[in-house]
């Protein structure tokens, strides 16, 4: 049985109220969908409290995962990302009100390494590939939407671009990689 | 280019900014909509998601402190599920004497939770972190109509009723009725229910006289339980 396989039949199991395919999902996926949790989140605390909603969410919603048609990995991994963009996106709002130093101390702290900017290099899928044929503040602007939960706004701001200029630019990167995803 | 490639090519770049989370307002519920009710829709946007994952390829593993696991079996599977465990060590001696003094049977025969023709009883035990309640229940599946409830320790406020809660996985609580206001009792098990036991954790919440006016546990749950096999 191919690894994906097996995740599929944990995940199936879980549906079903399994409590050690539920144990045995978390051995096997919950180092990856952390990895991302600390990624998009930069906060070892806040990710940990993410990690922890997500695998509750894996164990209410398994018994959906069937019928969105998505690889495995994929639906947890979508979860994840969904979930720790949220709490981003909900710290944002609140810094923004309140001013919250002590956050932006932590994230500047964590950020990605060397490390894991190799393992980035090393691996390439078809979306890099596609990325790397955008101009690069575009490729960064898909990369900004999709890992760190920029709107249109944000990235409006970060370009210093109008919002309509943005959502143009944006839209039209989107064809472009979508026509090299297809090719 | 003709209305359907246009139709066709809004499509594609709607999906790719819906699995981003760039759509806003009405724009998201409409795309959310979509995503229900049209079938090639869905096929563009489960296409971006697979795409846009790739792009956490490139982020390493990071193993999770134990206590995130921890947190979470505590969330899903009971709260304190070791403590409760570690506590029902204490049954050998508590059902010895609830045995010399008849207050439950033990006895193997038909089990309705199992394929073979005989098998274990079920019980639990439901305390309160300070001992100030201590309910057992025993499930005997040759007498399968009701569970035999022993309350050692702890009883309604004046005015108030102790109520018993099956939770089966992450079902709401179903009530299983008011505790008898005698020590030693029974309270019956609809048969709908009597499957779901084996998997089952037991609660006692504090309610109004006559129980929970709702259908739901209102008043604090002074205790839970793991059901066991006997």
């Amino acid at each position: 049985m191919s690894r994906l396989t097996e995740i599929e039949a944990m995940i199936a199991r879980i549906a079903l109220g399994d409590r050690d395919a539920f144990g045995a999902l978390y051995d096997a996926t919950s180092a990856k969908l952390f990895g991302i949790c600390l990624r998009v989140l930069s906060n070892r605390a806040e990710a940990e409290d993410a990690l922890q909603e997500i695998y509750v969410k894996v164990w209410h919603n398994a018994g959906r995962y069937q019928v969105n048609g998505l690889s495995p990995m994929t639906w947890l991994i979508t979860i994840a990302r969904n979930h720790a963009i949220d709490r981003l996106r909900m710290r944002r709002k609140a810094e923004s009100r309140g001013g919250d130093m002590d956050a932006v101390t932590a994230m500047a702290d964590t950020a990605p390494g060397p490390e894991a900017l190799a393992v980035a290099a090393s691996d390439s899928a078809q979306i890099e590939r596609c990325l790397t044929e955008l101009e690069p503040d575009r490729a960064g602007a898909v990369r900004g939407a999709y890992l760190a939960g920029d709107s249109y706004a944000d990235l409006a701001a970060r370009y210093d671009v109008p919002l309509n200029t943005m959502r143009t630019w944006l839209r039209r990167s989107l064809m472009r990689l979508k026509e090299c995803l297809t090719r | 280019m003709t209305g359907a490639g246009d139709h066709h090519e809004d499509d594609t770049v709607l999906a790719a900014e819906h699995v981003l989370g760039l759509l806003e307002g009405e724009d998201l519920a409409r795309a959310e909509r979509r995503l229900e009710s049209n079938a090639e829709y869905r096929a563009l946007h489960a296409l971006w998601t697979e795409d846009f994952t790739s792009l956490t390829d490139e982020i390493a593993p990071v193993t999770p402190p134990l206590r995130v696991r921890r947190a979470i079996d505590e969330r899903l599977f009971g709260a304190r599920r070791e403590g409760l465990l570690r506590r029902l060590g204490l049954w050998p001696a508590l059902s010895a004497a609830a045995l010399a003094a008849g207050t439950y049977l033990v006895v193997t025969n038909l089990d309705l939770m199992r394929s073979e023709p005989v098998g274990p009883g079920l019980r639990a035990e439901i305390a309160a972190e300070d001992g100030s309640l201590v309910v057992q229940v025993a499930y005997d599946p040759a007498d399968p109509d009701a569970l035999q409830i022993s309350r050692p320790s702890g009883a309604a406020a004046p005015g108030r009723a102790l109520e018993l809660w099956l939770i089966a996985g992450e079902a709401a609580p179903v009530s299983l009725g008011v505790l008898p206001e005698d020590r030693d009792g029974r309270v019956a098990v609809p048969e709908a229910l009597r499957p779901l036991l084996a998997q089952a954790v037991l609660a006692v919440s504090d309610e109004p006289e006559g129980g929970s006016p709702t259908g739901a546990p209102t008043g604090a749950v002074l205790g839970a339980g793991p059901v066991t096999t006997l």
